[in-house]
């Protein structure tokens, strides 16, 4: 049939990186970065960095080993997070993701810390598939370009870890024919 | 007729009201502008001239290097003399060794249309007739051929039960449209972009008819953007004002992909549904899509051979 | 009252130009009234000019409307001039002989409409000079447009030099020489078959389109014209028998009416067996003619016009068929608006929207043009009608001239 498959031919036929050519018009990002500590099909690649988006991180500034008043937390004990994580009717708890003694790490269910900044690690953990996807490009966003370095979007970039569903909401406009 | 529509339609609510009172919209007065005389009113010698040699000017693929940049700074001039709008036109020409690819997460999309508004914005589309590249179904579990969908939802979403896809010009392979122009006024650039010189294009419609996945608009009235809303970085194959009586479509953003940019869309899509990047490299985030993920394309019985695949989680 | 001939070309044009405005009151009213609609139509082309296509009901779905569908309409009638052209010169059919004028000149006439018609169609007509080879830029072969651009300005030629080569000879008293003309006559008959299969081509070459997209659309194409421009045809002939005194012979719309009866038959069967393919199974490509003939959707603007358009298109058939009258030309004036009429919807209206409903994307919208578009349309069967005239009134006196002084 006229054309048919002749685009996948075309790529198909190169196995060859693309020679990144510095495209003058890539510029660095202006946002912190991290370099991911996976690999992807093209080598390194960055993610951007998390930790400046958490409010009062770092978290062991108050995660001290100082007792507390009991009427204290609700202000003090992230009284405004709600957890939608996890099946329903068993919902994740804080410690399941959150180091139990350095606040300033994540933690997996063996207890190895995690860096904020590198979450798919522990993301990846339950969501392996997803990280799968995420590292080779299927899932997760790329940030602004698609030449020059690659720059990925963290898990948390995207999705709030205490509740990852994204939610319901009116769409930011509409399309015609309106005509019924 | 569209206005009776929308005032009985939910969604136009403020932005439509206060786009009619600041009145202040930028109507493109092309080159077919000539003998209409554009805005009216008192037009100089040099605004005159200009529009001359827009007006006889060739193809844009005939032309060299030299007149390219002519009638990039003509256009420019243009803008500076009829709006006082300071825009830059660029005539980036195609880069070796790409081939741009686009895949669509279907599993992943919520419907909250941010593409499709970024799109508007970014390509500068017609704000009067609504006009807009990207249309998104809302779809029945069950069905995989977005003609089954609703495409005029407008309510919360996602909406329980139900899917979204999205469809836009596909830069097919062997476009119909190509085929079908009479004047060679669209065709695909060796990136793989299908392009429209709408100052060659006559406006029949032939290539709107031939689209099978209605991937083209046409300027049925003069385009009106509000002047402080204008995208001033365009392309002259782009995102540039257009003018009545042409055909416009989506052109994967050129004026941002040949910077080595994320078309409006995939920039914009908060569910990373959007995946675009070069065909032609192996280890690109599209490659990856295509080699491991199970993909399809719309409508691939008509040999079309789309540069647009759909693809699940 | 006549100018004492020579052989100049410019005392023919000058009389062929008194010849064709000079009439009694009532002619010279119908010409008024011909002005009058094209003037209408003329300004409302200044109004769609300015302000652009929005001035139509044409949308982004249905991007075609009442332009194109006359257009496709009147591509039929000028084909169907061949229908007298044929027997005319290939079988030396002397009836025929005396009317192929007749033909010719309704041929001329359609032609002008059509390029009209896609002329106000067109979204920038100050740019049709990217479509002249040379200095434009033309997709030939691939867009089946410029062929149609082709064949149409081709058989305009073609049927507007013929004539003018014969009646110039006739105007000077002699007889036009065979070598000169005949070979552009028999070029014309394969050229009228063109016309219309490219112009089918141009729907039928679209896959986008399912319902266009079909083999026997070329075909019936031909089938209806042959029945359509025929009617047309008889139709003139009827009233310039009765309003002239160019003689036409009974015998000629016997004749014609064989051929209308045998094409609008074809014409039929190949309906029927369309709305079989579409209905008997019914996939998704048949969402069209379900628009067409029952509605879709809820819409369904366009079921009362193909009913009407298939009930006097078999009244028509039938009308001609069996007549009872043997000829008489008040009934053949029936029976010939009828079948004109039903084709003219169906092939018009009928062909062009549903192949835009639903759009690729399934969406049903209707279609309804505007007044300023009907008012586009008017102005333009005005011009086509002014055409035929002014064409046909000095050719018949010409040839009514030619006879006598012949037969003297």
């Amino acid at each position: 049939m006229a054309g048919q498959g002749s685009v996948l031919e075309r790529i198909d036929a190169v196995d060859e990186p693309f020679a990144k050519p510095e495209i003058e018009s890539v510029r660095q990002l202006t946002a912190t970065t991290v370099v991911a500590m996976e690999t992807y099909q093209g080598g390194e690649f960055r993610v951007l960095a998390r930790k400046e988006f958490i409010k009062r991180f770092r978290c062991s500034v108050c995660h001290t080993e100082k007792p507390m008043a009991a009427r204290d937390g609700a202000l003090f004990t992230h009284g405004d997070i709600r957890i939608n994580h996890g099946r329903a009717g068993d919902a994740l708890v804080c410690a399941e993701c959150h180091h139990e003694k350095e606040r300033d790490f994540l933690a997996d269910s063996q207890g190895l810390k995690v860096d904020f900044d590198h979450s798919y690690q522990l993301c990846g953990k339950c969501h392996f598939r997803q990280k799968r996807d995420w590292i080779g490009g299927a899932h997760g966003k790329r940030e602004t370009y698609w030449a020059g370095e690659r720059v990925v979007q963290n898990c948390t970039g995207c999705h709030n870890p205490h509740s990852p569903a994204f939610p319901r909401k009116m769409p930011e406009t509409y399309s015609l024919p309106l005509d019924d | 007729m569209d206005d009776k529509k929308l005032k009985s339609s939910p969604g136009q609510k403020s932005s439509r009201r206060s786009f009619l009172k600041g009145a202040a919209a930028l109507t493109a007065a092309g080159s077919a502008g000539l003998l209409t005389g554009g805005c009216g009113g008192s037009v100089s010698a040099e605004t005159m001239g200009l529009q001359w040699e827009e007006f006889f000017k060739k193809n844009y693929r005939l032309m060299t290097p030299e007149e390219k940049q002519a009638t990039v700074d003509r256009l420019e001039r243009l803008a500076r003399i009829r709006h006082d709008l300071d825009i830059e036109v660029s005539n980036r020409e195609p880069r070796e060794n790409v081939l741009y690819g686009y895949a669509f997460n279907i599993s992943r999309c919520k419907g909250y249309m941010d593409c499709v508004e970024a799109c508007v914005r970014e390509n500068n589309l017609d704000r009067r007739s609504k006009t807009q590249y990207i249309r998104l179904f809302e779809m029945d579990p069950g069905q995989l051929d977005p003609t089954s969908g609703e495409g005029r939802y407008f309510h919360e979403v996602p909406a329980a039960n139900k899917f979204y896809m999205g469809v836009q010009c596909f830069h097919c392979e062997n476009a119909p449209c190509i085929k079908a122009c009479p004047t060679k006024a669209t065709w695909r650039e060796p990136d793989g972009i299908v392009v429209v010189d709408y100052d060659w294009c006559i406006g029949c419609r032939y290539c709107l008819a031939a689209c099978p996945y209605w991937g083209r608009r046409f300027n049925w009235g003069e385009p009106e953007v509000p002047l402080d809303e204008i995208n001033r970085r365009q392309h002259y194959l782009g995102n540039r004002m257009r003018m009545k009586g042409v055909m416009e479509k989506c052109t994967f953003c050129i004026q941002r992909s040949r910077e080595g940019r994320l078309p409006a869309c995939a920039e914009a899509c908060p569910t990373g549904s959007r995946v675009f990047g070069n065909l032609l490299d192996p280890d690109s985030e599209i490659r990856f899509v295509l080699k491991n993920k199970k993909v399809f394309r719309f409508k691939e019985d008509l040999g079309t051979d789309p540069k647009f695949w759909y693809f699940m989680d | 009252m006549t100018t004492k001939p020579n052989n100049g070309m410019v005392p023919f044009l000058a009389d062929c130009l008194r010849w064709s405005l000079s009439g009694g009151v009532g002619f010279k009213l119908y010409l008024a009234g011909l002005l009058v609609v094209m003037g209408a139509g003329g300004v409302a082309y200044l109004r769609q000019f300015q302000e652009g296509l929005i001035t139509t009901g044409m949308s982004n779905i249905v991007s075609w409307g009442l332009y194109i569908s006359n257009f496709t309409f009147f591509v039929g009638v000028a084909a169907a001039a061949v229908m007298l052209i044929l027997p005319a010169y290939v079988y030396k059919d002397k009836d025929f002989h005396e009317v192929v004028i007749i033909g010719e000149c309704v041929a001329v006439g359609a032609l002008v409409m059509c390029l009209l018609f896609i002329t106000v169609d067109m979204g920038g007509p100050l740019k049709i000079w990217h479509l002249i080879p040379g200095i434009g830029l033309f997709n030939w072969p691939s867009s089946i447009l410029t062929w149609d651009v082709l064949v149409l300005n081709g058989y305009l030629a073609l049927n507007a030099l013929v004539p003018l080569y014969i009646l110039h000879c006739n105007y000077h008293n002699r007889a036009p020489v065979g070598w000169k003309y005949l070979p552009f006559v028999f070029l014309s008959i394969f050229w009228a078959i063109s016309i219309h299969m490219v112009t089918a081509f141009l729907y039928q070459g679209l896959p986008a389109r399912p319902f266009w997209n079909n083999p026997l659309l070329g075909p019936r194409f031909l089938a209806s014209a042959f029945a359509a421009g025929p009617a047309v045809i008889m139709m003139v002939l009827i009233v310039i028998r009765e309003k002239t005194a160019y003689p036409v012979d009974a015998k000629i719309f016997l004749k014609l009416k064989r051929i209308i009866v045998v094409a609008a038959v074809i014409n039929l069967v190949m309906l029927f067996s369309e709305v079989f393919k579409e209905f008997y199974t019914f996939t998704h490509h048949s969402l069209s003619a379900q628009y067409l003939f029952f509605g879709l959707e809820g819409h369904n603007s366009l079921v009362p016009w193909i009913w009407t358009a298939i009930s006097l298109n078999v009244l028509g058939t039938l009308m001609f068929a069996f007549d009872p009258t043997k000829g008489r030309p008040g009934y053949l004036m029936i029976a010939a608006i009828s079948l004109f009429s039903g084709i003219w919807i169906e092939k018009g209206f009928g062909l062009i929207i549903p192949g835009f409903v639903p759009s690729p994307m399934g969406e049903v919208v209707d279609y309804a043009p505007t007044l300023n578009e009907i008012t586009i349309t008017l102005g333009i069967l005005a011009t086509g009608a002014l055409v035929v005239t002014m064409l046909i009134k000095p050719a018949l006196r010409i040839l009514l001239r030619y006879k006598g002084s012949m037969a003297s």
